[in-house]
C-alpha cells in the first residue's frame, strides 16, 4: 500500500505555502462532520480521510484522485479545527501540486485561460455590455493585463498551467 | 462625503449587473463616494488558488497596489472578492517574509505592496461609514411584512481569524442590516453552511444537492426570500432553482435576492430603475410585499 | 588572618592512574608551591587510612587548608568534608578534583602531557583553596506552624498529616464550606467509592476506632489538635521570609456564628429570599440563608451576602434558637504566623460557552460533567436522575463529548488527563441505575492510563455504553421535538452520524482555579504555560517551588484524580515538615554577598536572581543598595554574573580564585596543541565531563576545564581575562537552556557569549574561538567530541597574538 516514504510527501506539503500545519491533525474528524459536501456526498468526499491518506504517504491516491477537486472552500472545517490545521488551505496546497503534475480538472484550464487573456476568470459578452449601458452602468475600465501579464510570468503560472492536461480519476 | 475604490471583479460586471445597479444607486444615496479605478483585474479567488496560492496572492495584492497608489480604501461587493483581497491584505501586512516574497513578484509589474489600506466588504461601510442610524433615517419604504432568510455565504465570515468581520458562529451584522431595513431576519436550519456554489463546473450533482437543502430549509423556516451578498450564492440558489425543478422535480418559487437590492428598494429606488428581469425566480410576491 | 597551610593528598587509586601519571613528579611540582606545608600520596584518601592522614594532619594543625585529588566524585567530597569538619576546620576549606576521570583516563594515551596538566590542575586548586575563607552556618528561625491554602482532598490531607505531625495547621478555604471539587463529585473513579471519603487515618494508634478511612463528616476532622479551619478566608498578603512568614488573611463574614448555629434548619424555612442554587448546577434553588447538604463542614449555615436583605428582613434572626445569626459581622483580617505554605487551590471545570458550536449556556441541555454529577446524586436536585433541564424529564439517550476545549489550540492546548475516566464513571452509574439508558460517548482517544483505569472501561463496555470516535462539530436543538442532534463523524465507520440525545453532557477543560493569578502574585510564584502553579521540577522538587518554604500541591499544579492527588498532597506535607521539624533552619552561608558601597542601584541582580533573593534596601544617605537574603540565596552565581561593575560575589568563588584558576590552569601546556580553557558549571555540564573521562573517551590534554556554580556567574571579562592568560580557545559548558539547575543561568550565559563573540570580533579577534555546549551527563561523548573538535578549529586558526 505504501508507495513512496511518508514523510517525504508530509516534507512536500508542509514546505509549500498553504500547506504548513497539515502535521499537526490528530484525526478528530471535526472537519468531516461540518463539511457540507462530505454530508452530502459521503462517499465520494471526506477532508479527514484526505489529509489521512497524504500523511501516510499515499501521494498518487491524493495528487491523481477526484477527492482533493470536491471541497468548496466553505472554510467551516479550518473554522472549527482544533488543532488549528488550515484544512482549506492544505487542500489549495494539494491542488497546487495535483496541477503541476498534469492532473488538472478542465474547468480550472477555462479559468486561466480568460485569466491569461482578459485579466478576468469571467468574460463579458457584448450583449453584456450593451445591457450594462442600457441600465446606466458605467462602462467597465481596462483590466490591467500588461502588469497581470508580468506578474504571471515571474511565478510560472503559465508554465503551470500547460503541461499536459489529465482528467482526474 | 467617505470615498472608497470600487472593487468589482469578475462574476458581477460580467453576469450580474443588477447586484452592481443597486449597490451603486443605494451607496451613493447614503453618501459613498465609490471610484472606479483603471487596471483592476480578478481578485483571485478560490478557482486560482487552486492553481496557484503564491500567483494568487501577488494578484491580490497588486489589485491593492492600485489603491494604495490612489490613496483609497477597498470596498467590494462580492464577498469572494473580499475574502481574498482581505486576506491577502492581513497576511502580507502581518508577515514580512511573505511580503518580501510578494514585493519581489510585484517589482515586475512596477508594484509594491505598503500595507497602507484596508479592504471592506460594503456591509462594513454601511455599518461604519454610513452608521445604522443614518441607514434607518434614509429608509422610505420599511420592508416590515418581508421575512428574509439572512444567507451571507461563507467567505463574509470564515476564515475568521484573518477576516474579522464577525462572529463566525454568532454573526449578527447582516442580521442587523436587514432589520435596519424593516425587514425580519428569521432563523432557519444549516443557516450558516456553504451553497455549494464552487463545485459547480466539477461536480453539478453534488453543488445542486448542497443549494437544494438550503432552499428547502429556508422555505420549511416560512422564509419569503433568500438575501445574499456573493454572486455565486445567487447563481447557485436562483438559477439553481431551474435546475431543480428539472432534476429533483420540485419547485419552490424561493426569490433569491442581493441585500444591495433590498436596501435600493426600501431607500426609495423604483423596482423598474433596478434591472430585475436577470432574476430567473421572479419577485412579483416579494415586491407586493414590499409595496 | 592566620597563615595558610595547604595539604595536598594525591590518591593514585591503587596504584593504578600512577601508570599513567607519574606521581613522583607531580608530589615534587606540588611541594614546590608556595603556600604548600604537606604533600601525601596514596592509595585512596576518602576513606580509611587515608582519611585518618587527612583526619590528623587537621587536628594537629599542621594544615589549615586541604586539597585532594580524589576519584570518585562527590561521595569522595562529601566523606572528606564531614570528616574534616568533626576534626575542627571549616568545610569550606576543602577542594577536591579528580585526576582519574578529568586527566589521566582522557589522556591515557599521550600520558606525559597528562602529567602536565595534573600539574596545572593541581596548582589551581591549591591557588583557590589558599584564596578560600571559611564559611560559617547561620541559624534562621522556623515557626513549627503551617498555613494550607484550598480546603478540598490536597489541603485537608496535607492539613492533616502536618497537624498529626504536632504543626499549628491553618486551613483556609474561600467558600463557607469545606470539600472543593471531592463534596460535589460524588463518586471517585476507579473504585466508585464516595467522593467524600477523603480523611486518611490519623496516626494515633490508640484510638483503633480513627484507623480506618472515614468520610469527612464522621472524621472529627474539627477535633483534631492543632488543626485550625477558617473558611470564608483568602490570602491578602504575604510578608517575612521563609521559616517565618506573616500572612494576612481575610474573612468574609459568614453572618452565622459557627459555634452557636445547631444545624436545625428553621432559618431556611421562614428566609423570604430564592436564588438559583450554585452547588446544585442551578437545578434547584435555595435561600440566602444555606447549608450544602448533606454532608458538609463545618456543621454551620451561612449566608449568601449578595442574596440577603440583612434588616429590612432579618427574619432568621427571630426565629434562630441559639441566636447563631449575626448579621453585623464585618470582614475581618488576621495575620498569622507561618514557616511553610501549602498551596493546595486545586482546579475548575472551563467555561464551554466560548464553544460557540457546542452551544453551551444556550440550549440548557447541554451540561458539563459537574452539573450531570449533582444529578446523579442521590442527595441532589433530582435525586440521582439524570434530567432535561429545560422541562426536568429524565433523559434517556445521554451522549457524552470529549475534550471539549482540551487538547484544542484554540482554547487550552493540553489534555486535562481525568475527563476520559469521569465520562466513564458517569456513564457507568447511569447505566447501572438505568440499564436501558441510550449512553454514548464521542471521543478521539480514550486515555485510560492509571492503575486499573483499563478494566474500568472494560466494565463499560460490558455494561453497554457505546463509544464513537469522532469528535462532534456541531450540537443542534431541533425545537419542535425538543431534542438535541449532536452532528458527528464515525471515523471507524467512516459515516456522517447525526445522534438524537436528551441531554448531552459536555467533558470540558481542567483549568487552574479562578484566583490563581491573584494567588500566585501575592505569593510571588511562577505559572506555567498553561496558568498552573509551577513545580520546581516534577522528578526532582515536587511540589517545591522556587520560593524556598512555598509548596503546592494537588489539582492546583495539574488536574489529577484522587489517588494522585492525596499522593501529592503527603508529599507536599512531609516537605514542609523537613522543613520547619527541627524548629530552625541552620544554613550554610555560601551565597552572594553584596559590597554596598559598590553597588550602583541598576536594580539587575533583583530581577534576574531566580529566586528573588535579592531586595533593594536602604543605605541610609538616601540611596539604595542590593541585599542578599542568606537564607534564601542558592549559591549560584547568577546574580554575579550580571552585575556590570562586580559589586557583588560568591563567598565560595571570589573574583580573585576565578583569576587564580584561570592562570593556574594555563600556566602549564606540555602539548604541542594550543590550550583551550572549559568553563563548566557544578551540574550537568560537570556531569558530562565527568562521564566523558568515566568511559575513558579519549580528547586532548590541552583542554583545561574550570568549575563554577552555574554558568551564570560568568562574565565577559572571564572570557576576556582567559585568552589574556594565554588560552587560544574558550568552551562555556553549561546545563541545556530548559534544564539549568538554576532556572536562567546557562540562558544568561549564553547571552554572555554572544556579547564576548561580538567585542571578540570587534577587537580582531576571531569569534569562533569561543564556544558554548549545553550537554547532560548522557552526552559525554559530546563533551569529548566538542574538546577535540575546538582543539582542531583552534589550531587551524592559528597562534593567537595579543598586545
Amino acid at each position: 500500500m505504501v508507495e513512496e516514504k511518508p514523510l517525504d510527501f508530509t516534507k512536500e506539503i508542509t514546505s509549500r505555502l498553504g500547506g504548513e500545519t497539515i502535521t499537526h491533525c490528530y484525526q478528530c474528524g471535526t472537519c468531516a462532520s461540518t463539511c457540507p459536501v462530505a454530508r452530502t456526498a459521503e462517499d465520494r468526499y471526506n477532508p479527514r480521510q484526505i489529509i489521512r491518506l497524504a500523511l501516510l504517504g499515499q501521494r498518487e491516491e491524493v495528487l491523481k484522485g477526484d477527492a482533493i477537486w470536491l471541497c468548496a472552500s466553505c472554510y467551516s472545517c479550518q473554522e472549527r479545527c482544533p488543532q488549528k490545521v488550515e484544512v482549506t488551505d492544505v487542500i489549495y496546497a494539494l491542488r497546487n501540486m495535483a496541477i503541476r503534475e498534469g492532473n488538472i480538472p478542465a474547468i480550472y484550464m477555462e479559468f486561466a485561460a480568460g485569466l491569461l487573456s482578459e485579466g478576468r476568470i469571467v468574460s463579458i459578452s457584448k450583449f453584456l455590455e450593451k445591457k450594462r449601458a442600457d441600465y446606466g452602468l458605467p462602462p467597465l475600465k481596462p483590466a490591467g493585463i500588461e502588469a497581470l501579464k508580468k506578474i504571471l510570468s515571474a511565478t510560472g503560472f503559465d508554465k503551470i498551467m500547460f503541461k499536459k492536461e489529465g482528467t482526474p480519476k | 462625503m467617505t470615498s472608497y475604490a470600487l472593487f468589482l471583479g469578475c462574476t458581477i460586471p460580467a453576469r450580474q449587473p443588477h447586484y452592481e445597479l443597486a449597490a451603486r444607486k443605494a451607496l451613493t444615496k447614503l453618501g459613498i463616494e465609490l471610484i472606479d479605478l483603471e487596471g483592476m483585474t480578478c481578485c483571485a479567488p478560490p478557482p486560482l488558488q487552486s492553481i496557484d496560492l503564491e500567483t494568487s496572492l501577488a494578484i491580490a495584492a497588486y489589485n491593492i497596489c492600485l489603491a494604495e497608489e490612489a490613496d483609497l480604501n477597498i470596498v467590494t461587493l462580492c464577498t469572494g472578492c473580499f475574502e481574498s483581497l482581505a486576506i491577502a491584505n492581513r497576511l502580507l501586512k502581518e508577515k514580512p517574509q511573505l511580503r518580501e516574497k510578494v514585493n519581489k513578484i510585484l517589482a515586475n509589474a512596477g508594484k509594491e505592496f505598503k500595507g497602507a489600506k484596508e479592504v471592506r466588504h460594503y456591509l462594513q461601510v454601511l455599518m461604519n461609514d454610513v452608521g445604522l442610524n443614518s441607514l434607518k433615517q434614509n429608509v422610505v419604504k420599511p420592508l416590515d411584512k418581508l421575512k428574509v432568510a439572512a444567507f451571507s455565504g461563507c467567505h463574509l465570515l470564515r476564515p475568521s481569524e484573518l477576516l474579522r468581520f464577525d462572529d463566525p458562529e454568532r454573526p449578527r451584522i447582516f442580521d442587523t442590516l436587514i432589520e435596519a431595513l424593516g425587514a425580519k431576519s428569521i432563523p432557519y436550519k444549516n443557516k450558516l453552511r456553504c451553497c455549494g456554489g464552487l463545485l459547480r463546473g466539477y461536480a453539478d450533482d453534488i453543488a445542486l444537492a448542497i443549494a437544494r437543502d438550503k432552499i428547502v430549509n429556508a422555505h420549511n423556516a416560512g422564509a419569503d426570500c433568500i438575501s445574499t451578498l456573493c454572486p455565486f450564492c445567487f447563481l447557485t440558489l436562483d438559477l439553481g432553482q431551474m435546475q431543480i425543478k428539472t432534476t429533483y422535480k420540485e419547485e419552490y418559487n424561493m426569490p433569491i435576492i442581493h441585500y444591495a437590492e433590498l436596501l435600493s428598494l426600501s431607500l426609495g429606488v423604483e423596482p423598474k430603475e433596478l434591472a430585475l428581469d436577470f432574476h430567473k425566480v421572479k419577485l412579483d410576491k416579494v415586491l407586493e410585499k414590499i409595496g | 588572618m592566620e597563615e595558610v597551610k595547604v595539604g595536598v593528598f594525591l590518591s593514585d587509586c591503587g596504584g593504578q592512574i600512577a601508570k599513567i601519571l607519574d606521581f613522583e613528579a607531580l608530589t615534587n611540582f606540588v611541594k614546590a608551591i608556595p603556600g604548600v606545608a604537606l604533600v601525601a600520596r596514596g592509595s585512596e584518601f576518602w576513606r580509611g587510612e587515608g582519611l585518618k592522614t587527612i583526619v590528623d594532619a587537621v587536628r594537629t594543625k599542621k594544615i589549615n587548608r586541604v586539597v585532594v585529588a580524589e576519584s570518585v566524585p562527590k561521595i569522595s567530597e562529601v566523606a572528606i568534608v564531614k570528616a574534616v569538619e568533626e576534626a575542627g576546620l571549616n568545610p569550606y576549606l576543602v577542594e577536591v578534583i579528580n585526576l582519574k576521570d578529568h586527566c589521566a583516563w582522557p589522556h591515557k594515551d599521550t600520558p606525559q602531557e597528562a602529567t602536565e596538566k595534573a600539574k596545572a590542575m593541581l596548582l589551581a586548586a591549591v591557588e583557590k583553596a589558599k584564596l578560600q575563607e571559611p564559611i560559617d552556618k547561620a541559624e534562621f528561625p522556623a515557626v513549627k506552624s503551617v498555613l494550607v491554602i484550598g480546603g478540598g482532598l490536597a489541603g485537608m490531607q496535607a492539613a492533616e498529616d502536618l497537624a498529626d505531625m504536632g504543626f499549628q495547621v491553618y486551613l483556609i478555604e474561600k467558600e463557607p464550606f469545606l470539600g472543593g471539587l471531592a463534596a460535589k463529585a460524588v463518586r471517585f473513579f476507579p473504585t466508585d467509592d464516595c467522593a467524600i471519603c477523603i480523611q486518611s487515618p490519623t496516626t494515633d494508634l490508640k484510638t483503633v476506632a480513627q484507623t480506618s478511612r472515614k468520610c469527612v463528616y464522621r472524621s472529627g476532622f474539627s477535633e483534631i489538635p492543632n488543626l485550625n479551619v477558617l473558611t470564608n478566608a483568602k490570602v491578602v498578603k504575604v510578608e517575612g521570609g521563609p521559616g517565618n512568614f506573616h500572612v494576612t488573611v481575610e474573612r468574609k463574614p459568614r453572618y452565622v456564628n459557627e459555634k452557636k448555629c445547631v444545624a436545625c434548619d428553621l432559618c431556611t424555612s421562614v428566609c423570604p429570599v430564592e436564588v438559583p442554587d450554585e452547588y446544585n448546577a442551578k437545578l434547584t434553588k435555595r435561600k440566602a440563608i444555606y447549608i450544602n447538604k448533606p454532608l458538609v463542614y463545618p456543621p454551620a449555615y451561612a449566608i449568601d451576602a449578595k442574596a440577603c436583605k440583612f434588616h429590612e428582613c432579618a427574619k432568621c434572626v427571630e426565629v434562630c434558637p441559639t441566636k447563631a445569626i449575626e448579621l453585623n459581622q464585618k470582614p475581618e483580617q488576621v495575620t498569622l504566623n507561618v514557616g511553610s505554605i501549602i498551596v493546595a487551590t486545586g482546579f475548575r471545570e472551563y467555561d464551554p460557552s466560548v464553544i460557540k458550536e457546542y452551544h453551551y449556556g444556550e440550549y440548557p441541555d447541554v451540561i458539563t460533567h459537574l452539573e450531570l454529577a449533582r444529578m446523579l446524586d442521590a442527595f441532589g436536585p433530582t435525586g440521582g436522575v439524570p434530567v432535561k433541564p429545560s422541562n426536568l424529564k429524565p433523559a434517556k439517550r445521554i451522549v457524552f463529548v470529549q475534550c471539549v476545549g482540551s487538547r484544542d489550540r484554540r482554547w487550552n492546548p493540553y489534555c486535562s488527563s481525568i475527563c476520559c475516566m469521569i465520562s466513564l464513571k458517569h456513564a457507568t452509574m447511569i447505566k447501572e441505575a438505568f440499564p436501558d439508558a441510550d449512553v454514548t460517548i464521542c471521543y478521539i482517544d480514550i486515555r485510560t492510563t492509571g492503575r486499573e483505569h483499563e478494566y474500568y472501561y472494560e466494565r463499560a463496555r460490558e455494561m453497554g455504553v457505546k463509544f464513537v470516535k469522532g469528535r462532534p462539530s456541531e450540537i443542534i436543538h431541533d425545537p419542535a421535538t425538543n431534542t438535541l442532534v449532536v452532528e458527528v463523524e464515525d471515523e471507524l465507520l467512516r459515516r456522517l452520524l447525526e445522534l438524537e440525545a436528551d441531554l448531552v453532557v459536555l467533558a470540558t477543560a481542567m483549568v487552574p482555579s479562578e484566583d490563581t493569578k491573584e494567588l500566585a502574585q501575592i505569593l510571588g510564584l511562577e505559572l506555567d504555560q498553561d496558568g498552573f502553579f509551577k513545580e520546581y521540577n516534577a522528578k526532582l522538587r515536587p511540589t517545591e517551588t522556587k520560593r524556598r518554604g512555598i509548596f503546592i500541591c494537588g489539582g492546583a499544579v495539574f488536574p489529577k484524580d484522587a489517588p494522585t492527588t492525596s499522593l501529592h498532597a503527603h508529599s507536599a506535607a512531609i516537605k514542609a515538615a523537613k522543613f520547619l521539624m527541627n524548629g530552625k533552619i541552620v544554613k550554610d552561608l555560601k551565597v552572594a554577598v553584596v559590597n554596598q558601597d559598590y553597588c550602583g542601584n541598576c536594580q539587575f541582580c533583583p530581577v534576574t536572581c531566580p529566586y528573588g533573593a535579592i531586595t533593594l534596601e536602604p543605605k541610609g544617605d538616601g540611596h539604595f543598595a542590593a541585599k542578599v537574603s542568606e537564607l534564601i540565596c542558592e549559591g549560584c552565581g547568577v546574580c554575579v554574573g550580571t552585575c556590570p561593575v562586580g559589586a557583588i560575589e560568591l563567598r565560595h568563588l571570589k573574583p580573585s580564585q576565578i583569576t587564580a584558576q584561570i592562570k593556574a590552569l594555563l600556566s602549564v601546556n606540555g602539548t604541542s596543541k594550543p590550550l583551550v580553557l572549559a568553563f563548566s558549571c557544578s551540574e550537568c555540564g560537570h556531569a558530562a565531563v565527568d562521564s566523558s573521562g568515566m568511559a575513558m573517551m579519549s580528547y586532548p590534554a590541552n583542554v583545561r576545564v574550570l568549575r563554577v556554580p552555574c554558568t551564570g556567574v560568568i562574565q565577559v571579562q572571564h572570557i576576556l581575562e582567559a585568552f589574556k592568560a594565554g588560552a587560544q580557545g574558550v568552551m562555556v559548558i553549561g546545563c541545556k537552556p530548559d534544564g539549568c539547575h538554576y532556572e536562567v543561568g546557562s540562558q544568561k550565559a549564553k547571552q554572555k557569549v554572544e556579547l564576548a563573540k561580538a567585542l571578540l570580533g570587534a577587537c580582531g579577534i576571531e569569534p569562533e574561538r569561543l564556544e558554548m555546549f549545553n550537554l547532560v551527563f548522557i552526552e559525554g561523548d559530546k563533551f569529548a567530541e566538542a574538546a577535540k573538535t575546538m582543539t582542531e578549529k583552534v589550531e587551524r586558526l592559528g597562534l593567537l597574538q595579543l598586545a
